[in-house]
């Protein structure tokens, strides 16, 4: 399980934040105590460390500044400043990547796994499989009884995000919110489409009731 | 000044002399002297007054001159009487003082407006970072509630946030210099960075956005260029009609880069097309929908103007709305 720090003054932002990566099956460990936050840090050996700007005791800058002379973990900056100036500083002085607030939590989530991935944190699977069926994510196949079919890049998404959560059901809304994410910025119409699609796809394999509909709650595997 | 302007000005002092002249002629006639030698005093006399009034007329046109000069090498045009030279003659020195006081109450005046429209600037942008704050982890919390709640809930925040965004940019509209740094950009991350910025009302407005051919660099200031984005975003989600589609395409022009946001939406009626960009302006389908602050065009143009972006709209009802974006090219930036 990966660790993720936060540094953030904000008690109600720093404690939800943490719920927040708890349930996206991160392990979250928040700042509460401002003086020597490095130490602390150390102790904590995280993989990634969401920093403030705004903090009491030492500015967010100088904070990465100490902190990236001990501690190797990335660094994204998560601030309600928005200029310019602000996130070249930031970048300039080690920071991975800068986040402004008000965020969308799907952007956050997304920023958060790219910088890991970038870090060499995680490996994401190349290969999904579920049901008897297997995702080739790379060459953006899927095969199954010794046949394969080719997928689009809306296609592939749809699939590899009901893969990852075999069993649950996933509701429209989520699905469309998570292509999204992949810059797929789509509507429900098309989504129905892209599913359509994607079950004659699948018949083909041989799997015609390979995604479930669960009428007025969403799709299942 | 001419010489004409100056002696129609000085008609009367002529008039008055030659008047005497006469007078003076007269009584000397009478006196018994000789014409020859009236003659030759009339034009000692008339010499002299002519060299004076020239002499005159030569020394205001240079001093005007003089102040015309120091004028026009002023940067703040209100500190004229701080930086003239003070005249000579009593008269003068006396109007001189009291404009060079007027002057001073003046320049008192617009640095205390000055200093007040910089505190005020500074405070709205303090404000819109503390109110991100509570956005956030109002964000954060709605997180946890049922599902249908949350939605109607981020709509809500998103709308605050928006019209806390419109807030900051009008404050720094006001000094365009201390924020806007015109630089490389990539137009794609642009376009990325304004979908996800208001991917929730887009979401919910069952929008399908469709960008295409936008990995081009452009020379803008990225955040402004992605706040106005996000105000072509915003309008083409509340004026949306069925099956609303936004295509954001780009293509070069020369050496500037064209980008079109074209929406599927309700469109403008075309005798308010004009007046969009007009501050306040909400239109019939403003009002018709209410919410509307007539604001988002408008800084939309302003923003352009320090951005050196030509932006056009274009409209038909009931079929849509058109709006191209022409980044300037490189070398036709004035404060690169």
């Amino acid at each position: 399980m990966q660790k993720v720090m936060i540094i953030e003054d904000d008690p109600v932002i720093r404690e939800e934040l943490a719920l927040l990566l708890v349930n996206e099956n991160y392990q979250a460990a928040a700042i509460t105590d401002f003086a020597d936050v490095p130490a602390q840090v150390s102790h904590f050996g995280p993989d990634l460390i969401l920093l403030d700007l705004n903090l009491p005791c030492q500015d967010g800058f100088s904070l990465c500044a100490a902190l990236r002379k001990s501690v190797r973990a990335p660094i994204i900056f998560v601030t309600s400043r928005n200029s310019a100036v602000d996130e070249l500083r930031a970048l300039s002085l080690g920071g991975d990547d800068y986040v402004t607030k008000p965020y969308n939590i799907p952007v956050l989530l997304a920023r958060i796994r790219a910088v890991l991935r970038r870090s060499g944190g995680v490996e994401e699977p190349d290969i999904l499989e579920a049901n008897g069926l297997t995702l080739h994510l790379a060459q953006g196949t899927a095969s199954a009884n010794g046949k394969s079919v080719e997928l689009t890049r809306n296609e592939l998404k749809i699939l590899a995000y009901l893969m990852s959560r075999p069993s649950e059901i996933v509701s429209r809304a989520d699905l469309i919110d998570a292509l999204w994410d992949s810059q797929i910025y789509i509507d429900d119409n098309t989504l129905s489409v892209n599913v359509t699609r994607l079950r004659s796809k699948l018949a083909e394999l041989g799997l015609p009731e390979f995604i479930k509909t669960r009428r007025g709650m969403g799709y299942q595997l | 000044m001419t010489l004409g302007e100056f002696l129609s000005e000085r008609l009367g002092r002529i008039l008055l002399q030659l008047t005497c002249a006469a007078a003076a002629a007269l009584f000397l006639t009478a006196t018994g002297t000789q014409p020859g030698v009236l003659v030759i005093l009339f034009l000692a006399l008339t010499l002299v007054f002519t060299a004076v009034q020239l002499s005159d007329f030569f020394r205001q046109r240079a001093c005007i001159q003089e102040l015309e000069a120091v004028l026009t090498g002023l940067d703040q045009k209100y500190l004229f009487a701080e930086c003239a030279p003070p005249p000579k003659g009593l008269y003068e020195r006396r109007l001189f003082d009291l404009t060079r006081r007027a002057g001073r109450a003046m320049v008192g005046a617009v640095s205390d407006a000055q200093a007040a429209q910089r505190e005020y600037r500074e405070y709205v942008e303090r404000w819109v970072h503390e109110v991100k704050t509570p956005i956030t982890a109002a964000r954060l919390i709605c997180r946890t509630i049922e599902p249908d709640t949350r939605r109607k809930l981020e709509r809500e925040l998103a709308q605050v946030e928006a019209h806390a965004e419109r807030a900051l940019f009008y404050a720094r509209a006001e000094s365009p210099e201390q924020d806007c740094v015109i630089r490389q950009a990539n137009l794609e991350s642009i376009v990325t960075q304004a979908i996800n910025g208001h991917r929730t009302l887009l979401i919910q407005s069952g929008i399908r956005v469709e960008p295409e051919g936008l990995d081009c660099s452009v020379y803008t200031d990225e955040k402004w260029a992605v706040f106005i984005l996000g105000q072509l975003l915003q309008n083409a989600a509340r004026y949306r009609g069925e099956e609303p589609v936004i295509q954001i395409t780009a293509k070069p022009l020369g050496k500037q880069i064209q980008l079109t946001v074209r929406d599927n939406g309700i469109g403008i009626p075309s005798h308010e097309l004009p007046r969009v960009f007009d501050r306040g302006f909400t239109g019939s389908n403003g009002r018709a929908r209410g919410g509307s602050t007539g604001m988002g065009l408008y800084l939309c143009k302003k923003l352009s103007g320090f951005l050196e972006l030509d932006l056009q709209i274009t409209s038909e009802e009931g079929a849509g709305t058109c709006v191209t974006l022409t980044f300037p090219a490189r070398e036709n930036l004035t404060k690169l």
